[in-house]
């Protein structure tokens, strides 16, 4: 994103608006007389032929083959080819006004090029899957021509002028339907995405997100989002966790995909306590896992698991507390060296610290220890949680709705989700929150300015133990079962990779960079055998190109991008901008 | 007694081959700083290289002769790896902050293992690694100690490997270009010095040491697996430190005393806690304290201040 | 460049108590000495100058005064405390520093820069800064406010939600003054608060030492530009070769010729007394002569 357009969009923003539109409109770049009626034509024949059958067999791709009546695959590319339109009608036309602030053409060259990877992706599935090019019917042909005709129009339309969005005036209930409106689209595309049953359609369905998602960014509309979505911090909230409750309500009672939610919800907690230690303290903890391994082993051997090892049965939320506090003891121990070490060797030295707990777990079976973690078998039969009267393996029904027993744990995870967020956010909004990154920025400094160096990090391993404990005490019920190569090298390094995939020091970013890291291997069965290979793949285009994550907290990114003044001075102007709105 | 000098010599065949992986990260952290955590990778792809050029040449033939092809096999399979690794993941992340190499690390590291296991045939489980006439069979008795032949291989090779890296870095000219960078980068560079080749010959020559290491560690243990790498790669990096970072001679003495500390351990530590179980418990313990209270090392790291 | 040399007119301020003293401080690295046997004491309401060409020991001494280094004999007590050789300790016992090359928090506002600089005199820990109580709010509106005030003392008042990174070269210098500041010192110690300013710039930066004295802190100042501190200071300590030369007021130092001798015709020494500073001290000093050029170390 150019910073000169938005310097010059900065010089009148608050001017009024309806002068310089119709000017920059009557000056028609090269080619786009023609590019504008070839992109209405192409959302015209990419919408038509979905309406048509695109399969000769109706086993391909969910069922395909039925004239006037689109399969869900089909239906994606409706929804796409409307996305264009409106960009389009932005672009000249009805919507020009609307089309002021949005980079239009940058919009439809990105979703025409995805809408060609999809359709092109669709006719070989179809071709693949049922033997051959001849069992794409026509309608599958005329989208595909639909989809080149709209890229076409894209490349040839020429991007205009337009505002920074970040500058553009909206009413707050506008704002804030936006937000409701986002967050249905949210809970209604999760669950249809976890209702489909093939890797294909699947994949596809990612392809038409990730296209629609990249269409919007280009269009700088999740600039503007992302505005909105800091000045409406509660709404958001709200509206996000209203989203992640009604979740299991959808499922119609089947525990499957409750089954990958909970991994997911479990892992995304596991993961936003050690953004505590590594997006905001700023240290890199290699052996964190350790810390889940922990709470999960006092949780089994506090349970009435027959293999426990210990009497004492106290009720589950001491268990919790006994848990959380084991574990950020360990965090203490392991934070210990950070008074002498930092950087690589810290990181190192994490690695050891949680290599040595597995290696341990693995040995108190009473031959070379004592007996109290049954070894390599674990603690197997962990029974379910009962709080009270509610037993979480039993299936209960509300409203009508049946949840099963992974709809429970889910529930019990979410609220431990939303604690760990209170308290990631709270002190990252705190002043031990401005001491964790004075810390990163200048440790030096930070201890001449009397800022408790030591202790601060010693409280970030700790805090993030705690965290890290109390959702390993939930684990060891949820998998029944605890055994030391749960917690290898490995886990931990998903656990770094969903936070350094989502964005380091952000909420959204870790839970994105979670659900993506879970949730893809479920669904893409097909990838399953390369997924790690993948994930290292990733790992390192990332560190590449894009090293501040998905979702980047702006300090993190300034902190990547050293060197960057424009965009230094363009997170300013987005600060000054949210302090405005907040005043 | 007897038993004492037991556990020197195999504690000297562990340290040798540490040694061995260890001067892989002490030259390229003496010349850029960097922990190359994926160096346990090449060392594994080094013992798959040996065990490839083997299987595709030389199957079913055990002459002594062959052995010197396997381990060029597996140099130049290693090296190409190592030399791939810095020019497309390390060298863009050079002026980066020193999180992004570490997890590019974790991320090759990764990819390396799955690479193996994927497309290796049969690599999803253990394979075994050729026996080879004179440095494998039974085991030589020297009164009353049982010496492995591969064990006098390992010893032998880093020998060897010794003295041709002392040679290379203080007789020849880019043996001393290397150095120079390692005292000054900018200054080199001023110098004339190519810093980019100079980085990459610190990856080859890393590499060509651990893929020996691999084909001992093959010739060792009869068998191999993709995992071989990561716990490997670790004790290297222990022993690396422990001789002081940066510091050639510091890995080789790093290495051995690692080496004889964790044969020790196992046998002389009394009670449940001693024992093969928690030996690398232990080598894990030592690489803490290492770190904590000794990071300079034995003999003292080039670059003190940097970690 | 001209400066006046006439001192400026100077509101009347009282000296009081003694509030620093280093006593026979002395500083050795294996065989070198970088600071031998200096006796220096600050008193309340007073600005301090230290002065001595290159290599004198000068930031060696601030970095023993500051809990940088232990002094190897010798011993510093503030307000009649000894005060322990940590820098975080240091700061709480009320004596702030700034750095000689600049050393902002780059990627916080200027507003956060001096938050940061609270930390040290506020209190909320984990669970009040999680629960939120009444207490949290209060302490961190007092934070922000008290902040802003500072911001405000040193001209900064409108660059609150600067990026520091993104701020002039001046206005960093006087930010970092500001988080000084902010941990409420008794005594406050500039390394070089004018090296790399334009004569307007350094003018400010005096009259801003002023202010700050006569809001009853007492200053020490490093610097290398002559004039600057002979305006600014009630004392000036001159140290060569990391001892005391000579100390007294402005008028005595300068007149004295043992200090214009160690200034210009010292340079035979000068390299010496690089050896020296480049084993003792963390960052080289500038040539004193070309400190007042305003290009010099602008980033």
């Amino acid at each position: 994103m150019s910073t000169s357009t938005a310097d010059l969009a900065h010089d009148h923003s608050h001017d009024d608006e309806l002068v310089k539109v119709s000017l920059l409109d009557r000056m028609p770049g090269r080619g786009s007389s023609a590019a504008w009626p070839l992109g209405l034509a192409g959302v015209a024949l990419l919408v038509a032929g979905t309406f048509l059958s695109w399969s000769y067999t109706g086993d391909v791709l969910g069922d395909l083959s039925i004239n006037f009546y689109p399969g869900g695959v089909q239906i994606c590319m409706i929804a796409l080819g409307l996305v264009a339109l409106l960009f389009l009608l932005a672009h000249r036309g009805p919507l020009h006004r609307l089309g002021e602030w949005l980079d239009t053409a940058g919009a439809v060259r990105a979703l025409g090029l995805g809408a060609v990877i999809y359709m092109v992706i669709v006719v070989a599935v179809i071709s693949v899957q049922s033997g051959g090019l001849i069992n794409v019917n026509p309608g599958g042909w005329i989208s595909l021509l639909g989809a080149l005709v709209l890229a076409a129009s894209g490349l040839m339309l020429v991007s205009r002028q337009h505002r920074d969005p970040l500058f553009a005036k909206t009413s707050s209930w506008l704002e804030i339907l936006t937000i409701i409106v986002l967050m249905a689209l949210l809970l209604f595309g999760a669950a249809y995405a976890l209702g489909i049953g093939d890797g294909p359609s699947f994949s596809l369905f990612l392809i038409f997100v990730a296209t629609v998602a990249l269409g919007l960014t280009r269009a700088g509309v999740f600039t503007w989002v992302g505005l909105i979505a800091q000045k409406n911090r509660p709404v958001l909230m709200l509206g996000a966790f209203t989203v992640a409750f009604l979740f299991p309500f959808t499922q119609g009672g089947s525990d499957e995909n409750m089954s990958i939610a909970t991994q997911v919800l479990i892992f995304a907690a596991t993961a936003l306590g050690l953004n505590i230690v590594v997006g905001l303290a700023g240290l890199l903890d290699l052996g964190y896992i350790a810390f889940l391994g922990a709470g999960a082993y006092v949780g089994a051997t506090l349970s009435t698991s027959a293999f426990a090892t210990i009497g004492w049965k106290p009720p589950f939320i001491i268990v919790v507390v006994v848990g959380a506090l084991f574990s950020a003891c360990l965090g203490l121990i392991i934070g210990s060296p950070t008074l002498r070490v930092s950087g690589d060797y810290l990181a190192i030295v994490t690695l050891a610290f949680g290599e040595i707990f597995r290696f341990t777990m693995g040995n108190l079976d009473g031959n070379n220890g004592p007996d109290l973690t049954n070894g390599p078998n674990g603690i197997p039969a962990i029974p379910d949680l009962a709080i009270g009267s509610f037993d979480f393996g039993q299936p209960h029904t509300i409203l009508g709705i049946t949840l099963g027993r992974f709809a429970n744990y889910y529930f019990l995870l979410l609220v431990l989700a939303a604690f760990i967020i209170l308290v990631f956010s709270r002190l990252n909004d705190s002043r031990i929150g401005r001491g964790w990154v004075a810390i990163r920025e200048d440790e030096k400094a930070a201890e001449a300015m009397g800022v408790n160096v030591f202790g601060l990090k010693l409280f970030a391993f700790a805090g993030g133990a705690f965290l890290a404990g109390m959702a390993g005490t939930v684990k060891a019920h949820h998998d029944v079962s605890v055994t030391p190569d749960q917690y290898i090298f490995l886990e931990s390094a998903f656990l770094l990779a969903a936070i350094v995939l989502g964005g380091m020091g952000t909420v959204a970013g870790v839970l994105v960079g979670a659900t993506i890291l879970k949730l893809l291997p479920e669904k893409l069965r097909f990838i399953a055998d390369y997924r790690l290979m993948i994930f290292g793949l990733v790992l390192v285009l990332m560190m590449r190109y894009r090293p501040e994550g998905i979702i980047a907290s702006q300090r993190r990114k300034l902190e990547f991008h050293e060197e960057d003044e424009g965009l230094a001075e363009r997170l300013e102007e987005v600060h000054l901008e949210e302090a405005e709105a907040k005043a | 007694m007897t038993e004492f000098l037991q556990q020197i010599v195999n504690g000297l065949t562990l340290g040798s081959l540490y040694a061995l992986i260890a001067v892989g990260y002490t030259v390229v952290y003496g010349i850029v700083q960097l922990i190359n955590f994926a160096h346990g990778e090449v060392f594994m792809i080094g013992a798959f290289g040996a065990l490839a050029t083997w299987s595709v040449l030389f199957k079913g033939q055990t002459g002594l002769w062959v052995l010197p092809i396997m381990v060029i096999g597996a140099v130049i399979v290693s090296v190409v790896t190592a030399v791939v690794m810095e020019r497309i993941a390390y060298r863009p992340l050079r002026n980066a902050p020193r999180l992004a190499p570490l997890i590019t690390a974790i991320g090759i590291s990764v990819f390396l293992q799955e690479a193996v296991r994927l497309f290796y045939p049969g690599a999803k489980s253990k394979l075994s690694f050729p026996e080879i006439d004179v440095v494998t069979g039974a085991a030589l008795k020297i009164g009353g100690l049982n010496i492995q032949r591969a064990a006098v291989f390992t010893v032998g090779s880093l020998l060897l490997s010794a003295v041709l890296l002392w040679f290379f870095v203080n007789r020849t000219r880019m043996g001393q270009g290397m150095q120079a960078v390692s005292e000054d980068p900018d200054t080199a560079q001023l110098m004339g010095i190519n810093v980019n080749r100079i980085i990459v010959i610190a990856f080859a020559l890393g590499a060509a040491l651990a893929a020996v290491g691999g084909v001992a560690q093959g010739l060792l243990n009869s068998n191999i697996d993709f995992r071989m790498g990561f716990l490997a790669g670790l004790k290297a990096f222990t022993a690396a430190v422990l001789g002081g970072i940066g510091n050639i001679q510091g890995a080789i003495v790093g290495g051995l005393t690692l080496g004889i500390a964790e044969s020790m351990a196992t046998q002389f530590i009394p009670g449940q806690f001693g024992g093969s179980a928690w030996k690398d418990v232990w080598a894990f313990v030592l690489l803490i304290l290492v770190l904590v209270f000794r990071p300079q090392g034995l003999l003292g790291a080039r670059v003190v201040d940097r970690a | 460049m001209t400066v006046t040399e006439t001192p400026p007119a100077r509101q009347p301020h009282t000296v009081g108590a003694p509030i620093l003293e280093a006593r026979g401080v002395t500083m050795r690295f294996g065989g070198l000495t970088a600071v031998k046997d200096v006796d220096m004491t600050v008193n309340e309401g007073e600005i301090v100058g230290l002065i001595g060409p290159n290599g004198a020991g000068k930031t060696t001494f601030f970095n023993c005064l500051t809990g940088l280094y232990k002094p190897t004999e010798g011993q510093v007590t503030l307000s009649g405390q000894v005060i322990p050789p940590k820098p975080r300790a240091v700061v709480i016992a009320g004596m702030a520093r700034t750095f000689q090359n600049i050393r902002l928090f780059a990627n916080m506002t200027a507003l956060e820069n001096v938050m940061v600089g609270r930390y040290c005199r506020t209190s909320s820990l984990a669970l009040t800064s999680i629960l939120r109580g009444p207490k949290f709010r209060r302490e961190e509106e007092a934070t922000r406010a008290r902040a802003q005030e500072l911001l405000d003392f040193v001209g900064l008042g409108d660059s609150a939600e600067s990026l520091a990174r993104n701020m002039p070269y001046g206005d960093q210098r006087r930010l970092e003054i500001a988080r000084a500041l902010a941990t409420d010192p008794k005594l406050i110690l500039l390394d070089e608060p004018t090296a790399g300013m334009n004569p307007q710039e350094t003018k400010q930066a005096s009259d801003l030492i002023f202010r700050i004295r006569d809001s009853g802190l007492a200053v020490v100042v490093i610097e290398h530009d002559m004039r600057f501190i002979f305006n600014l200071c009630d004392r000036v300590l001159c140290l060569v070769r990391g001892e005391v030369l000579v100390q007294g007021t402005p008028g005595e130092v300068q007149s004295d010729p043992r200090v214009i001798e160690a200034y210009i015709g010292g340079d035979d020494d000068d390299d010496d007394d690089d050896v020296v500073a480049g084993g003792a001290t963390e960052v080289r000093t500038p040539p004193a002569d070309t400190v007042t050029d305003p290009t010099e170390e602008k980033q």
